[in-house]
C-alpha cells in the first residue's frame, strides 16, 4: 500500500468506520455529499473501504468509468436500454450521463455509475427482497422484478445523487444496474462473468469492468484509462483535478504500441 | 407501419391560431422521415408554393428520422430543418438545413416524430414540450437573450432550482418517468429576432442549422425557441441486432482509442482524423492549448468535437470554429466561435465573407465617408476586436450591418458589386449565393449537386475520400493509404454506380456521363440516408476505410441492416436510392413552381473565368492511368457544362429544354400528383423528344 493510500484509510478508520455504526449510517456517511465533505474534495484521491463493515458478500465486478474520458455521446445509455428492455431510452439506462453543454472540462460532464455498494442501502432498505444480493450472479445488487411492490424506497435510500436505483415508469419495477446479468435483447452473455452492454460499445473505451474492489472516490469508481495515444491527440491525460498539468504534446514520433501500455 | 423507430405523431402547431395538431406519422411513411417528409409535408400544406420564407404561410419542419435516439451509429441525434428559405439569391428556393446533438432524440422521447409550424405568433412564444404536452409560452422576457442564455433560462424554468445531476421527476406520479437530461431547446439569437437572412438556430452549444436562413425565418414567425424533454421509450424492432452491429462499426471501421491501427504521424493535425475516424477530429486544422476532451452528438461512433476548459467554442466543429483565425491567438478564435453562436450568426456567410469586406476596404470603398459607409474598426481587422464589432452590428443591423443582415451576397448586389466580384471570385459564391465550400471547377459533385438543387449542398461523404484524404496525406508527408485506382474501385463498388470512372476528376471527366451517374447517385444517397434518415455527413457514407486491411466501407450493406435493426422493415438498398429520387424529384417540382428554370442553373462567373492556382488534390485519370493529381489551372468550360445539363435532365426524366420534371419522371417515382399541379401550373416539363 503507497504511504497516500495508506493516509486516507487511516483517515476512514479514524471517522465513519466506527463498528458501532450501522451499514446504512455508514454508507450514508460516506455517500455523496458526505464523502466529499469527509475527504475534503477532490485532492484526495480515494480509499479503501474497511472489511469489518461488509455485511453482505461484495460483488464480483464492478464497472468503472473514466469521466475524463467520456464524450458525452450518450451510447452507453442507449446500448443499456437496448439490452435491457429492447426500447432505446436514457431515462431506462442503468448508467447516466450528465452533462452541460456550456460548462467547463472536466466538470462539463459525469458519468454515474452504480457502485454495487459493499453494504448497498438499496437492499437493506427494500421489504420483500426484491431488490437483492444475486448470489447466482456473483452477488451483482439488482432487482428481482416478481417481488416488487413498487414502493420505491430503493431510489431514495440510494445514498447517491442521481438515485442509481431507478424507477422504472412504463413496466412498473424498480431497476439497477445488474452488470448485464439480465439483457434478453443482447447476443452477448453478460454478468460479472460475462461482459457489460456499455463497456463493449463506449465508442471512446472510457467504460471498463474490473473484479478487484475499486477505490472509492466522490464521483464513483474512476480509473484514468487514457494513454500516450490519447495525449497524442491532444486530450489531456492527466488524473481528475490535476488539469494544471496538462501539456499539448509535442514529441517527435508517434507513440508506439508498448508506450501505451506504460 | 413500422415495428419500430417511429413513434407515431408529427406535431402541428399553428402560430396565428395557437391551434396544434396531431400528425399520424404513419400517413407519411413512406417519405422516411427528415426532409422527405418535411418536404412532403409542406406540399400537401401549403398551396402557393411561391410563398415567401418570412411569410407566415411559410411551413418550416424540424423532423427526426426513424434512427434518431435509437443509438444508430453516427444517425441518432440529427434533426433536419426544411422550408422555404431566406438566404439563397435570387430566389429563397425550398431548401433545408440540419443540425446534430440530441434535440431529435428528445423529441421523440417527448413522443413526436416531428414539429411543424405555421404562422405568426403576435407577439415572442417559446414552445415548450414535454412527454406529448404542448404549450405555448411566451417568450416576452427571453426576447434579446443571447442563444445560450435564452436555453439556461429555460432549463431553470423547466427543471425548476433541481441540481444539476438529480432525477427530474416529470408529473410527479409513477407514471411520468424521471430524467437526469436537460430539456433539448432548438432557439434563435439576436440575428434570428432582427429577421437576418444568415441567422441560424442553435441547439446547445455549438450544434448550429445555419444555411438557409432559418434563424431569421422563425423570427420573422415571432419564435424564439422550442424545448423538448421527454422520458418515452423509441421502439426498435431488433435491439440485439442493433446493438450488434454498432459494435462491428465500431471495432471495424472506428477508431481505436487506446491502440489505433492508423494514428497521425505528428500531433495537432486534427484534419488527419478524416481518414481514422479518430475523435476530436472536427477543428481540422486547430488545437487549443488548454485541457479538453472529445465531445459526440447522440449515438456517435466518433465523438468529432471536443469540449474545453475555457467553455469557449464548446461542440464547434468545421467552419464555424475557423471562420475567423485572423488574430493569429487561439483563444481569440475560440472567443469568436463562441460569441458567433450566442448571437446566432451563420458562420458560412462570413466564411469568405469578412475578408471580402476586408478587400473592398482597402480598396477604399469600404470605410467612414466611402462609397459604402461604415465606422467599425476596420483598421484593426486582425484584432478580435473587430470581429466582435462587425458580428454585433450583423446581429444588430447597425453600421453596415444594416445591409449585411440581408446575407453579404444581397448586400453585394445592392452596392452594385455583385456581377464583378463574383466573376473576378473576390466573392466565391459560385451557387445560389452561398460560399464556396469545394472548388466548383473540380469537385464537381459538391457544385452540380448544389446548383441544380438549392444550396451547398454540404455532404462530405464522397468528398473526404476524394479530396481530403489525398490532402491530409500531403499535408503530413505520408503517401496516400490507397492509390486512386483502388480508391475509385472501391467507391464504384460501395455506391452501386458500378464504374470508377464516375471519380475521375480530370478536364474530360468531369463533363462524362459517368460522372452524371455518380452525381446522380449522390443527391440520391443524400436525400434519403442523409437527410432523411438522418446518418450523419460527416460519417456516412463509408465508401471506404483506411483502417481496414481489405480498404471496404461500411457501405451499402450496414445501412441496409441498421434501416432493419430499427425498422424491423426490408429495404434493398436499390429501393432507398429510389426512394431518394422521388424526394429529390419533389423539390425539383418545389423549386419548378418558385420559378427554377434551365437558365437559372448557371455558376457564378469566376467558375468558369477564372483557373485555380493552388494545389487541390482528386483522383484523375491521366494517361491512362489514375493518379491524384493537383489539378491547377483548370476552369469550368461553359458549352460543355450546358451539355452536362442536358444530359442530367434527361438522366433524371426532366425536361432537357426547361429543366422541369415531367410527368413521365414523376409518375416513375409514383409523384403523379405532383405531375398534375405542375400541368396545372404550365410547368410540367415535357420530355426529350
Amino acid at each position: 500500500m503507497s504511504e497516500s493510500e495508506d493516509r486516507r484509510l487511516t483517515a476512514v478508520e479514524g471517522g465513519a468506520a466506527d463498528k458501532t455504526m450501522s451499514r446504512r449510517g455508514f454508507i450514508a456517511s460516506v455517500g455523496g455529499l458526505g464523502l466529499g465533505a469527509f475527504l475534503g474534495g477532490l485532492a484526495v484521491k480515494g480509499f479503501i473501504l474497511p472489511d469489518t463493515v461488509i455485511a453482505v458478500p461484495a460483488s464480483k465486478g464492478y464497472l468503472l468509468v473514466d469521466t475524463k474520458k467520456c464524450g458525452g455521446c450518450e451510447t452507453c445509455m442507449l446500448v443499456c436500454s437496448l439490452a435491457h428492455h429492447g426500447k432505446s431510452n436514457p431515462t431506462l439506462s442503468r448508467i447516466q450521463i450528465t452533462r452541460n453543454p456550456f460548462g467547463k472540462f472536466p466538470d462539463d460532464l459525469e458519468q454515474i455509475q452504480c457502485r454495487q455498494c459493499p453494504s448497498p442501502a438499496c437492499v437493506d432498505v427494500c421489504p420483500t427482497g426484491a431488490m437483492h444480493v444475486d448470489s447466482a450472479n456473483g452477488n451483482v445488487r439488482t432487482v428481482d422484478e416478481r417481488k416488487c411492490i413498487g414502493c420505491e424506497k430503493c431510489v431514495y435510500a440510494c445514498p447517491f445523487t442521481p438515485s442509481r436505483a431507478l424507477w422504472n415508469h412504463e413496466d412498473k419495477h424498480a431497476q439497477k444496474c445488474d452488470l448485464c446479468v439480465d439483457t434478453p435483447h443482447w447476443n452477448e452473455d453478460g454478468g460479472p462473468d460475462g461482459k457489460q452492454a456499455c463497456v463493449e460499445s463506449c465508442p471512446l473505451r472510457a467504460i471498463t469492468f474490473t473484479t478487484q474492489t475499486p477505490i472509492q472516490q466522490e464521483k464513483g469508481y474512476m480509473v484514468n484509462l487514457r494513454n500516450n495515444h490519447w495525449n497524442w491527440l491532444s486530450f489531456d491525460t492527466t488524473d481528475l483535478g490535476r488539469e494544471a498539468e496538462f501539456k499539448l504534446p509535442a514529441r517527435p514520433a508517434a507513440p508506439s504500441a508498448e508506450a501505451s501500455k506504460e | 407501419m413500422a415495428k419500430g423507430g417511429y413513434v407515431g405523431k408529427i406535431l402541428y402547431v399553428d402560430l396565428t391560431t395557437g391551434k396544434t395538431e396531431d400528425i399520424p406519422t404513419e400517413q407519411y411513411q413512406d417519405w422516411g422521415g427528415g426532409h422527405g417528409i418535411g418536404a412532403a409535408l409542406f406540399w400537401d400544406r401549403v398551396s402557393d408554393k411561391t410563398v415567401d420564407g418570412f411569410d407566415p404561410n411559410n411551413l418550416v419542419c424540424f423532423m427526426t428520422s426513424p434512427m434518431s435516439g435509437t443509438g444508430a451509429p453516427s444517425a441518432s441525434g440529427r434533426t433536419e430543418i426544411t422550408g422555404i428559405g431566406v438566404q439563397a439569391y435570387p430566389i429563397g428556393w425550398f431548401t433545408r438545413s440540419n443540425f446534430g446533438g440530441r434535440w431529435s432524440a428528445m423529441l421523440k422521447y417527448a413522443g413526436y416524430d416531428g414539429v411543424a409550424i405555421q404562422g405568426k405568433a403576435k407577439s415572442p412564444v417559446w414552445l415548450n414540450i414535454i412527454n406529448g404536452k404542448v404549450k405555448i409560452e411566451s417568450a416576452q422576457d427571453l426576447w434579446g437573450l443571447d442563444t445560450h442564455e435564452v436555453q439556461e433560462e429555460i432549463w431553470k424554468t423547466v427543471l425548476g432550482d433541481l441540481d444539476n445531476r438529480d432525477w427530474f421527476d416529470m408529473s410527479k406520479t409513477r407514471d411520468g418517468g424521471r430524467t437526469t437530461q436537460k430539456p433539448a431547446v432548438v432557439c434563435i439569437g439576436p440575428a434570428g429576432e432582427n429577421k437576418n437572412r444568415n441567422a441560424c438556430v442553435i441547439h446547445d452549444a455549438g450544434n448550429s442549422g445555419g444555411q438557409g436562413g432559418f434563424g431569421g425565418v422563425l423570427g420573422a414567425k415571432n419564435l424564439k425557441a422550442i424545448s423538448v424533454l421527454g422520458t418515452g421509450s423509441v421502439p426498435v424492432a431488433d435491439a440485439a441486432a442493433l446493438i450488434a452491429i454498432r459494435n462491428e462499426i465500431r471495432n471495424k471501421f472506428g477508431y481505436n482509442v487506446d491502440d489505433p491501427t492508423r494514428e497521425v504521424p505528428v500531433p495537432g493535425v486534427p484534419m488527419y482524423g478524416t481518414t481514422t475516424n479518430e475523435p476530436g477530429y472536427g477543428g481540422l486544422a486547430w488545437i487549443a492549448d488548454e485541457p479538453q476532451r472529445p465531445q459526440g452528438c447522440q449515438g456517435c461512433f466518433k465523438n468529432c468535437r471536443r469540449s474545453f476548459a475555457s467553455g469557449k467554442a464548446n461542440g464547434n466543429s468545421c467552419i464555424e470554429s475557423i471562420f475567423w483565425t485572423q488574430s493569429g491567438v487561439v483563444s481569440e478564435q475560440m472567443e469568436a466561435t463562441t460569441l458567433v453562436d450566442q448571437l446566432g450568426i451563420n458562420a458560412y456567410d462570413l466564411n469568405k465573407g469578412h475578408d471580402y469586406l476586408y478587400a473592398l476596404y482597402k480598396q477604399g470603398i469600404i470605410g467612414p465617408g466611402k462609397q459604402i459607409e461604415s465606422n467599425l474598426p476596420w483598421e484593426k481587422y486582425n484584432t478580435y476586436e473587430f470581429i466582435e464589432a462587425l458580428l454585433h452590428a450583423i446581429a444588430e443591423g447597425t453600421d453596415i450591418g444594416k445591409d449585411l443582415r440581408e446575407g453579404i451576397t444581397r448586400a453585394a448586389v445592392k452596392w452594385g458589386r455583385y456581377e464583378e466580384d463574383t466573376k473576378s471570385g473576390l466573392l466565391a459564391r459560385p451557387n445560389w449565393g452561398y460560399t464556396e465550400h469545394y472548388d466548383p471547377r473540380l469537385e464537381v459533385e459538391w457544385s452540380y449537386g448544389s446548383i441544380f438543387g438549392d444550396r451547398d449542398i454540404n455532404e462530405h461523404g464522397v468528398n473526404w475520400y476524394v479530396h481530403w484524404m489525398p490532402l491530409v496525406c500531403v499535408v503530413v508527408g505520408q503517401d496516400p493509404p490507397m492509390t486512386a485506382e483502388e480508391l475509385t474501385k472501391h467507391m464504384a463498388e460501395a455506391t452501386g454506380v458500378g464504374d470508377p470512372k464516375g471519380w475521375d476528376y480530370s478536364a474530360e471527366g468531369i463533363y462524362a456521363d459517368s460522372k452524371l451517374k455518380a452525381v446522380a447517385w449522390h443527391r440520391h444517397y443524400s436525400r434519403f440516408w442523409i437527410q432523411s434518415m438522418l446518418f450523419c455527413d460527416w460519417a456516412w457514407p463509408q465508401l471506404a476505410s483506411f483502417n481496414t486491411e481489405d480498404g471496404k466501407g461500411a457501405t451499402p450493406d450496414y445501412e441496409v441492416r441498421i434501416y432493419k435493426a430499427v425498422t424491423g422493415e426490408d429495404l434493398t438498398y436499390e429501393d432507398s436510392l429510389e426512394i431518394g429520387r422521388k424526394i429529390w424529384n419533389l423539390g425539383r417540382a418545389i423549386w419548378t413552381l418558385q420559378g427554377r428554370t434551365r437558365d437559372m442553373e448557371v455558376f457564378a462567373g469566376y467558375v468558369y473565368d477564372q483557373p485555380t492556382s493552388a494545389p487541390y488534390p482528386l483522383p484523375i485519370i491521366k494517361d491512362g492511368q489514375w493518379v491524384y493529381d493537383a489539378n491547377i489551372g483548370r476552369t469550368l468550360d461553359r458549352e460543355k457544362f450546358e451539355d452536362v445539363k442536358t444530359r442530367f435532365y434527361t438522366l433524371e426524366g426532366w425536361d432537357p429544354k426547361t429543366g422541369w420534371p415531367t410527368r413521365e419522371g414523376l409518375t416513375k417515382v409514383g409523384l403523379g400528383r405532383v405531375a398534375d399541379e405542375l400541368e396545372a401550373a404550365k410547368k410540367l416539363g415535357v420530355g426529350a423528344q
